[in-house]
């Protein structure tokens, strides 16, 4: 059979705590905390870049109530973790999980492959903001494409995603009902999906040549 | 004999004088040598081993030059002319009434795909088997004669058949040795698309071409809606490499981790299907997935796509979908209409993962092709196609179960994996590859450490939590009847994680909710894919008295022992 396809679509994954933990040798393997929240905010800085694309948002209502989803695992559960970059959240812990969009099927997943999945965020501690309103977001790693999930109430908010590997970030917006196409506020949580933990020896060793310092890598 | 579907024997412990003497005939000098060189390995391997096909980007994992699998290579007819078989031809439709009777002829079969002629396997001699019509209700017969060299049976996939019928040797009949023959007795309760295969060594007999559907016709005209023509699509794949095709792991199964992935796909036994249409037609496609392990995204270009049903009843309602996920074992009936003129490919379209390079890899596989032809056609059911009916029938029947929905269930099962003596290398690397585990294995990321690994190695699992009792030492008892919600774990903390398509012998169940998120559309299945990481609850109608199998339809899992029995009573 003839391929059409098979061409590789390499990306520079933003390290998370996983990420850093596992690969010692990794350059971003000083993984701390700290260098967590370095990365995080290199990632928000990037979201300035004039010459990233932005999509129209994605269905902001999900069709699963959130308390009806059940992960025996958490496996694919996304841990939020907070920037320390907003006051008061510093402590507050929460994730982000993920179901397959209801479909006919199982498992689902859009007409080129992707998993088409319902990201459900929750994070229970967190106190309503003096201020403004907590937003949910969620981009592609390399951050040139973001989809709004919502403004947060009681800590939650869901909505859908079609991408294999994407960060979660929860932003404090001065006007959280304007629907923007990107965050304006800063940065208050974020999290990757696990697909991100695949972030290996080809993709920064001899075989590519990313310029991963843009994402935190020294 | 060899490898069989025999729960009460060790799988490790199979082996028959008959593949000792296989292994005899293939360790014979140049009866097969690899045509390839890879990565710098001889292409002479003993005992009949040539090295596995695999991505040429890939690197060779150190410490494995050279390794080749524990158990034995076979390959159908090896050392004979292959110009003594007779050339398979095409599937024929073979219509049957109540009480008719259809000899089916188990035999070996010359094929040539991508290229290569080979000794494949066949029922009379046709790829895929006889497309089987019966009438709901009739019970029709089909005398099966083994004509191959191992035994063989038939499961009637999907039916609630009477259980003397099912076809799993050591449970419900005796294997059928070569020269002998067995009827079966079909009952076809259900109307929709079901299949047949064997039940001995289905990673080698179906793969190698043995399988085919039954339609079970409903007497109701309506059953389904209106459509310009019917196309029975069975889709596949094959393990090819430059000499032809890719021999099969003797004593017990090779590719045991992933299951064997082919490199070929097929449908309908070949790989340039097509059809001509007019301009408007809606065209109703039965797919069947036989494949190994495949799971397939099917995709109609542009068309838009209604599915209508799938294993063993219609959806509650009609229901657009952009693309069909299909599991082995695993059937779904969709309507697609083709408004514009112009080719329509029919494609795989899915995301590979390469752990290597640590990335999803776009991956477009053109299955077939529709040609839309500039005139139109003279029925347009353009109207009818639009409008999504609601299966009122469905939804009554599967109201009688609505009571059970919300319960606890009755029982749980994990599935989990377990190995040993395998290659260092490959221990050491899986913690690596594992690092992320995707819900579904869309491709073999991992051919040289997937063929290394056999069943006498790995040992699939599927465990009751209550009991903490496996495979083959589960013993479920019910009666007719009972309504039984069984849940299914698929555990990511294991060697190798990966997606199993659970099935269900001689009941039908639902698929109620996947991670407690409720099915919105339901429908009577057979086969469900159970993701990684994945809770999946079904609820089963114990409906059909005997001793059942269940058990992940992967091939090379279920010879790896991830099967158990469970007894209905009247």
């Amino acid at each position: 059979m003839d391929r059409i396809g098979g061409g590789s679509a390499v990306v520079c994954a933003v390290a998370t705590g996983v990420l850093a933990s596992f690969w010692s040798v990794s350059p971003a393997s000083a993984g701390s905390g700290r260098a967590e929240a370095r990365e995080v905010r290199d990632a928000g800085e990037a979201c300035s870049a004039p010459e990233m694309s932005v999509r129209a948002p994605m269905r902001v209502s999900p069709s699963v109530p959130i308390g009806a989803v059940r992960r025996d695992s958490d496996y694919y559960s996304i841990d939020l973790v907070p920037t320390r970059r907003v006051p008061a959240t510093a402590y507050v812990r929460g994730t982000a999980e993920v179901t397959f969009s209801p479909s006919p099927f199982v498992v689902t997943v859009t007409p080129d492959g992707s998993y088409d999945y319902e990201v459900h965020v929750r994070l229970p501690e967190l106190r309503e903001p003096r201020g403004g309103g907590y937003v949910a977001w969620v981009t592609t790693t390399e951050i040139d494409e973001i989809h709004r999930l919502g403004q947060l109430q009681d800590g939650r908010v869901s909505g859908r995603v079609a991408w294999n590997k994407f960060l979660v970030v929860v932003t404090l917006e001065e006007d959280p009902m304007v629907a923007t196409g990107r965050w304006t506020g800063p940065i208050a949580f974020r999290g990757m999906s696990r697909s991100g933990t695949m972030h290996t020896m080809a993709g920064h060793g001899p075989f590519q040549d990313e310029k991963c310092a843009a994402y935190g890598y020294q | 004999m060899i490898v069989q579907s025999v729960p009460s024997i060790p799988l490790r412990l199979r082996v028959s004088a008959f593949a000792t003497a296989l292994a005899a005939l293939l360790s014979m000098p140049g009866v097969l040598q690899a045509q390839h060189e890879m990565h710098g390995m001889s292409m002479e391997m003993e005992g009949g081993w040539r090295m596995a096909p695999m991505d040429m980007s890939m690197p060779m994992l150190p410490g494995l030059e050279g390794a080749m699998p524990v158990v034995g290579a076979f390959l159908p007819g090896m050392g004979m002319d292959i110009s003594m078989f007779p050339e398979a031809r095409p599937s024929r439709v073979v219509e049957l009434a109540d009480g008719d009777t259809l000899a089916v002829a188990v035999s070996m079969v010359r094929r040539t795909i991508a290229g290569h002629d080979m000794v494949m396997y066949g029922y009379n001699g046709q790829y895929p088997g006889p497309l089987i019509k019966a009438p709901q209700h009739a019970t029709v017969m089909v005398r099966v004669t083994n004509e191959i060299q191992m035994p063989t049976t038939i499961h009637w996939h999907g039916l609630r058949l009477r259980n003397e019928f099912d076809g799993v040797p050591g449970v419900t009949q005796d294997p059928i040795e070569r020269g002998e023959s067995f009827l079966y007795e079909l009952d076809v309760p259900d109307a929709g698309m079901f299949w047949y295969h064997p039940h001995v060594r289905e990673d080698v007999q179906q793969d190698l071409g043995l399988f085919g559907n039954l339609m079970v016709l409903s007497p109701d005209p309506e059953f389904l809606g209106p459509a310009n023509r019917e196309e029975v699509l069975v889709l596949d794949d094959m393990l090819i490499d430059d000499a032809g095709l890719f021999p099969y792991g003797l004593e017990s199964p090779t590719h045991a981790l992933m299951g064997r992935f082919g490199n070929v796909l097929m449908v309908n036994g070949i790989t340039d299907w097509s059809v001509d249409v007019r301009r408007g037609e809606v065209v109703r496609f039965y797919l069947t997935n036989v494949a190994n392990t495949r799971t397939f995204n099917v995709t109609f270009g542009d068309a838009p796509v209604k599915i209508v049903a799938s294993d063993v009843s219609r959806y509650e309602r009609e229901q657009w979908v952009e693309s069909v996920v299909i599991g082995p074992a695993e059937r779904y009936i969709v309507d697609v209409r083709f408004p514009d003129a112009g080719e329509v490919a029919i494609a795989n379209s899915v995301q590979n993962v390469n752990h290597f390079r640590g990335v999803f890899e776009p991956t477009v596989d053109t299955l077939g092709r529709v040609r839309v032809a500039e005139d139109a056609v003279a029925e347009d059911l353009r109207e009818s196609f639009e409008h999504l009916r609601v299966h009122e029938e469905v939804v009554d029947d599967i109201d009688r179960f609505r009571p059970w929905f919300d319960r606890e269930p009755d029982h749980s099962l994990v599935t989990t994996v377990r190995v040993r003596d395998l290659p260092l290398p490959i221990m050491q690397s899986m913690e690596m590859d594992t690092l992320y585990v995707p819900p579904m294995e869309w491709n073999d990321a991992m051919p040289m450490m997937n063929w290394l690994s056999s069943g006498e190695q790995v040992t699939w699992i599927l465990r009751d939590t209550d009991t903490g009792l496996e495979n083959e030492e589960i013993d479920w008892r019910f009666d007719v009847g009972d309504v039984v919600k069984v849940r299914v774990h698929n555990t990511p903390d294991s060697f190798h994680p990966m997606n199993h398509p659970f099935h269900i012998h001689g009941q039908r169940f639902l698929v109620l909710s996947t991670d407690g998120v409720p099915s919105e559309n339901l429908v009577w299945k057979d086969t469900a894919i159970v993701p990684v990481g994945s809770t999946v609850d079904l609820l089963v109608e114990m409906s059909n008295p005997g001793t059942w199998m269940a058990h992940c339809h992967i091939a090379e899992h279920l010879h790896s022992g991830m099967m158990f029995s469970f007894t209905v009573e009247d």
